[in-house]
This record gives structure tokens, sequence and C-alpha cells, in this order.
């Protein structure tokens, strides 16, 4: 007992004696968290609670082009920029030069087209109910277009959301213009406002559900993102410490010497595993606690704990040890601490990089979604993720565990067999 | 005062995966308890190698090593706790203090609390040390780090104890220092074998000595008996006489 004692306490020692280490493992994620959270969340806010900057140009010589400018407006999802004097033909340069993304051309017959649409539906309707239509000759007007312009640089989906709402709008006065046609040809008077009012608010509602294994509605947000990812980005930056610990202990002969007493090498490895298994769980419980009390402080969401803390603890542990396992393995193979600490460093970004740290996996290219099966972090994060967003579901976790298993052995193997190599072992 | 052979090497072969040649060819020495034994030879002879087969690091590729003719010595884990092992690196924690990689080693060596306290405080004293006991090691002197290097090898007080080179680049006081206590271990029963490139040294410390080249054992015997038979005047000329002038990397 006294061994494992002191051989913990030996791993402790030169862990508080690590000063750059230290901070490396503590105050990086706390500074990352605290900084990505709040530029994330003001992007996240730009997004969801800001209006998207429309430029419209109404040359519509009647009424109806005026109303769809209206409703754009009351959805307040939009904040419009009417320039009407502009010609349609310089939109474009127009668009570019005010610095807008997206712009709305309504064209002189908008008006009249629907109107001429609406008359030829309701005399179509009579006919069919053998009712007197109406039988002044009129003009007829060809459905009117809408022109929509977008900067290049918008992504598509976007544009198509923006286009939806439009004719989402559209259908409104296409429909209204269609009844006050049908309520005056039948000499209703004015009692449309009734229907459409019904057939407005009887539309198919669609509820959006948020999809998870506990009932939560729990939305991911910024700080669900940032913290776990960054506490894990951390974990594994612990290759610093403990990596460089290892190629100190190698190339200074520390283990051979220990090969000469009488103790087992297993109690060296596990001590220092158990240390830093250790550190990363406190590293957890820091960042975690910025998550859930310092982060509301400053405007910024809340973190919720997992409601399943038994598989918050089996996640939390597992990516400790997938973490100490790799800076165990980076220690083995370096030749010299500058490897250890240049390569380890450089690989975790990499891993973080294409494992959703950085930018999540769902904004990445098909070939990169791949790519990141292949990062240990991106495994801890979808463990996290699936804490956070999905209740902790074990059935979901089971791939988590299932990789970051593999990848545990896979690094443990390879730490033995080139300890073994060496003769350390 | 020397007595029955505490090691005994037959026959050894060691050569190693990706060398062309052996590194040992048939050594074969006994080692008797309580000696002073020196091991000497060019860079490259083989004299490390041979310290990492007695000390277990590497093993033999055939021969056999006995540890006081198997008789009292029942497992490896006990031939560990009666051996030291000084290497030639400062093979500790720089960032640790002297006291502290006492402490870690010395558990190793499963020594209890209680001795090793008293064997910590005693080292540190008779090395010197005692001073600087709870600064970090990695601002000591080479001859202090040495020291330290030493102290680890002796806490458990190993019945053998291999010396890979333990006063290469220290100042006079510390070589003094070392060579005085390790005279004082070996008046107390601990056999001594040792490496060393200090002729001088190497004749004023050892009783036996076993000169190695290319592997292979070229003298071995009493240094006054070997210098008579080569008609040396000096452990220096005998070595000269016995490996010649050529250089060795």
């Amino acid at each position: 007992m006294f061994k494992i004692f002191s051989s913990l306490r030996k791993e402790y020692l030169l862990l508080i004696n690590d000063k750059v280490g230290l901070a490396l493992m503590f105050l990086m994620p706390l500074l990352l968290v605290f900084i990505i959270t709040i530029i994330q969340d003001s992007a996240y806010k730009m997004v969801n609670e800001n209006q998207i900057p429309l430029l419209v140009v109404n040359h519509d010589a009647g009424k109806e082009g005026e109303k769809l400018v209206a409703l754009l407006s009351k959805s307040g999802l939009f904040k419009i920029d009417s320039q009407n004097a502009v010609p349609q033909k310089s939109l474009k340069s127009e668009l570019l030069s005010r610095g807008k993304l997206i712009a709305l051309y309504i064209p002189e017959t908008f008006s009249a087209g629907l109107e001429s649409n609406a008359r030829d539906v309701s005399n179509i309707l009579m006919d069919d109910l053998g009712l007197d239509r109406d039988t002044a000759a009129r003009e007829k007007v060809s459905m009117p277009t809408l022109s929509f312009y977008n900067d290049p640089v918008l992504q598509e989906n976007y544009s198509y959301s923006v286009m939806g709402i439009i004719q989402s709008y559209m259908s409104v006065i296409e429909n209204s213009l269609m009844i006050d046609r049908m309520y005056t040809t039948m000499d209703l008077g004015g009692g449309s406002e009734k229907l459409k009012e019904k057939m407005i608010s009887n539309r198919v509602r669609i509820d959006q559900i948020v999809a998870s294994n506990n009932n939560s509605t729990a939305i991911p947000n910024s700080t669900q993102h940032n913290v776990p990812a960054w506490t894990i980005f951390a974990m594994f930056f612990m290759v610093v410490s403990l990596g460089s610990n290892i190629v100190k202990e190698r190339v200074n002969g520390s283990f051979l010497r220990l090969k000469t007493m009488p103790t087992t090498f297993m109690l060296v490895m596990f001590s220092k595993m158990a240390v830093y298994v250790i550190v990363a769980v406190v590293q957890v419980v820091v960042t975690f606690s910025m998550g859930i009390w310092i982060l509301p402080e400053l405007g910024l969401p809340k973190l919720t704990i997992p409601s399943n803390l038994i598989a918050f603890a089996a996640v939390v542990l597992i990516s400790s040890m997938a973490a100490v396992s790799y800076a165990l393995m980076i220690g083995a193979y370096a030749r010299t601490e500058q490897q250890a600490n240049g390569f380890g460093a450089i690989s975790i970004i990499i891993f973080g990089a294409i494992g959703g740290i950085l930018v999540p996996t769902f904004v990445m290219p098909s070939f990169m979604q791949f790519a990141s099966n292949f990062s240990p972090l991106h495994w801890c994060l979808e463990g996290f993720y699936v804490l956070f967003l999905k209740g902790g579901s074990w059935e979901e976790l089971k791939n988590v565990f299932a990789f970051l298993g593999i990848f545990i052995l896979i690094c443990q193997l390879g730490t033995y067999f080139k300890l073994r190599m060496e003769r350390i072992i | 005062m020397t007595g029955a052979a505490c090691i005994e090497i037959r026959n050894v072969f060691k050569k190693y995966k990706s060398a062309q040649e052996n590194s040992l060819s048939d050594v074969s020495l006994t080692i008797d308890t309580a000696d002073i034994f020196g091991l000497l030879g060019p860079n490259g002879a083989g004299k490390t190698t041979l310290i990492s087969i007695l000390c277990g690091i590497i093993p033999p590729s055939s021969g056999i090593v006995n540890f006081y003719h198997n008789r009292d010595i029942v497992s490896e884990q006990e031939r560990k706790s009666r051996i030291g092992f000084v290497p030639q690196e400062y093979a500790f924690y720089q960032e640790l203090t002297p006291r502290q990689n006492l402490d870690y080693f010395g558990a190793m060596y499963n020594l209890g609390k209680s001795d090793l306290e008293q064997r910590r405080e005693h080292l540190l004293e008779i090395l010197g040390l005692s001073k600087y006991a709870d600064k970090k090691v990695g601002t000591f002197s080479g001859g202090m780090k040495r020291r330290v290097n030493l102290a680890i090898g002796i806490i458990h007080e190993p019945d053998i104890l291999f010396l890979d080179e333990p006063t290469v680049g220290v100042d006079v006081q510390s070589r003094n220092a070392i060579i005085r206590y390790l005279r004082q271990i070996n008046e107390n029963g601990t056999t001594i074998i040792y490496t060393s490139h200090h002729m001088s040294e190497a004749e004023e410390f050892c009783k036996h000595i076993a000169l190695i080249d290319h592997g292979r054992v070229i003298a071995n015997g009493a240094l006054d008996d070997l210098k008579a038979k080569h008609e040396a005047s000096s452990l220096q000329s005998l070595f000269i006489n016995l490996t010649g002038e050529d250089y060795r990397d």
C-alpha cells in the first residue's frame, strides 16, 4: 500500500511541478469556453434573433404589392429596405452596393395579374355551379413573376428558406383575392372576411419536436457545444504533460532503473493513469462549473447537467481513459520531449478539427463527416451530445463506448509493444 | 574482506538483434562477496551490456549468471531487492527534490516508511545533501546530481552494488566523497561492481579487475598480479598494453 501511495505521490508531485502542463490543462479550456462561447452565442443570436435584411423594389401599379410588403414586414423576419425608385435592370448592382444579401422585385403587373387569375378561377367556379358569371370584358393579364435576387455567397438552402416564406405570404394574398372575387360575383357583399380568417387560422400547423429519449426539449446551444467540446480538447492536451513525462523517464533511464527494482512496471503505469484520469475528472468539474455558474452571469446560456448521471460518469471516465491512453502512446513513441509536445499538440488540434470540436461536423462536407469517425475527440463529444440532447440513452451510447474502447485498446497495446521493444517492460 | 563467490558468470554471450557482431562473447567471471570489482575497457567494449545483464535489464543470448550459487535467492524479486544499480545517466526526477526522489525509489525497493525516513536522512547527511534536501535536483551541480544518483542506488543497503561510471563529470570534492562512502559500505560487506574510464581512480579503488575488449574478457584477476604478469607500471599502461592505442568509437 505504501508503495502504491508513493508511486501516486510521485506522479502528483511531477504534475504540480509542471506549470505549463497545468496551465494547458486547466486555464486553456476555461479561456476557450469563455471566448468561443461568447463568439458563437452572438453568431447564433445573429441568425436566430436578428431580422434578415431585404431590399424591396415594388413597381406594382395596384395594391397587392403593398400588401405583400406589409405582410413580410409584419412577420418580423425581415428588415425591409424599400427602394421603389430603383429600376429592375440596376437591382443587381444596387443589391451589392448596399451590402444586402437578398432583394425582391415586384413587377408593375403584379396586382393586375393576380386579379386576372382570381377572376378566371371565379368564372370557372360559377360555370361549374351553373351560376351567372362576370361577363364584363376585361384584358387578360398573365400571372406575374416575382424576382428574387441573392448574393452568390449566400447558401442555397438559406435562399430557398426565404423564398419559401415569400411563397407562403403569396398564397395568403392569392387566396384572399379569389375569395373576394367569388363573393363579389355572387353579390355576397363584404362577408368574405370571416371566411378568409377561417381559412388562414385552419391551416395545417407544424409542431417542432426535439428528438430526445427522455422527452427532454433541450435544444443545443453554444454552451452545450462549447463546454464539453473544449473540456475534451483540454483532456487530450494532457499529452503535453503526460507524454513529455514519459519521454523524460524513458530517456533519462528512470524506467530502466525501475526495472532493476523489486517492483512491477504495471504499478508505474497504473499510477500515471490514475493521477491523470483524476486530472481529467477535475477538468470536467472545473469547466462544467463554469458552464453552470459563470456563463449565465455573462448572459450566456446555462449548462444543464444531463439527467442520466451514471451515463454521464461513464462518458467522463471513458473520455478520460481515451485521453490518458493517447498521451501514454505518444510518450512511448516520441524520441524527445519536443517531439511529444509538438506532435502531441498538433495531432490534438487536427483530431479536434475533424472531430467537430472547432466546427460542428454537420456543417462539414460528407467526406469530412466520414473522416470525423476516426477522431477520438469526435466520439467523446458524441457521448456528451447523447447525454445533453438525447437524455443519455445507453442504446445511443453503445457506439461511443465501442469506438472509444477500441481506441483505448489500440493505444494501450501500442504503448506496451513499444516499451517492450525498448526492454522497459 | 573478500569471501565466497557472490556472482558467477559462465559463458555469457549477447548479440543484439540489430547488431552484426556479438556484444559479449563467452564471458566467464567470478566475483567474490565484498569485493570491489572493476569492469574496465574502452568505449563499446561491452561493459554496460554486461552490467545490464547482471542487473536483469536485458537477458543474455546464452550463458548463465548465478547469484550466491542460487542458494539464498529464491525469486527474481528477492534478487532485485538485494542489488543496487547506479546508472551512468541521472536516472531520477529533476523536478523533484532529493528527499522526494529517495522517498519514491526507496518505496519501490519495498522499504517501510520509518526505515525509509531513517536511511534517507542518513544518506543525505553522509553525502552532503542535507542542506539541499528540499530543493529541486534540476538546479543542482553535476557533482550533487551524481551524489543523488548514488544515494538512490544504495537507499535499501544492497548486498551487491553496480556502478556504471559513478564519478563521470564531477569535481574532485564530489569524487572523493563518493569514493570514500563506497569504501565505507564495502567495508561493511557490500560487493561493488564498478565501471570507469578513470584509470587512476580504478587503480586506487578496485581490488580485482576484468579488462573487456570487443566483448571478450582479455584479462582478469587481482590488480597487482595483472600488472606484474604484463610488466605494467600502472593500470593505465596495462590498459594500453592490452587494448592498444587506436581510437574507439
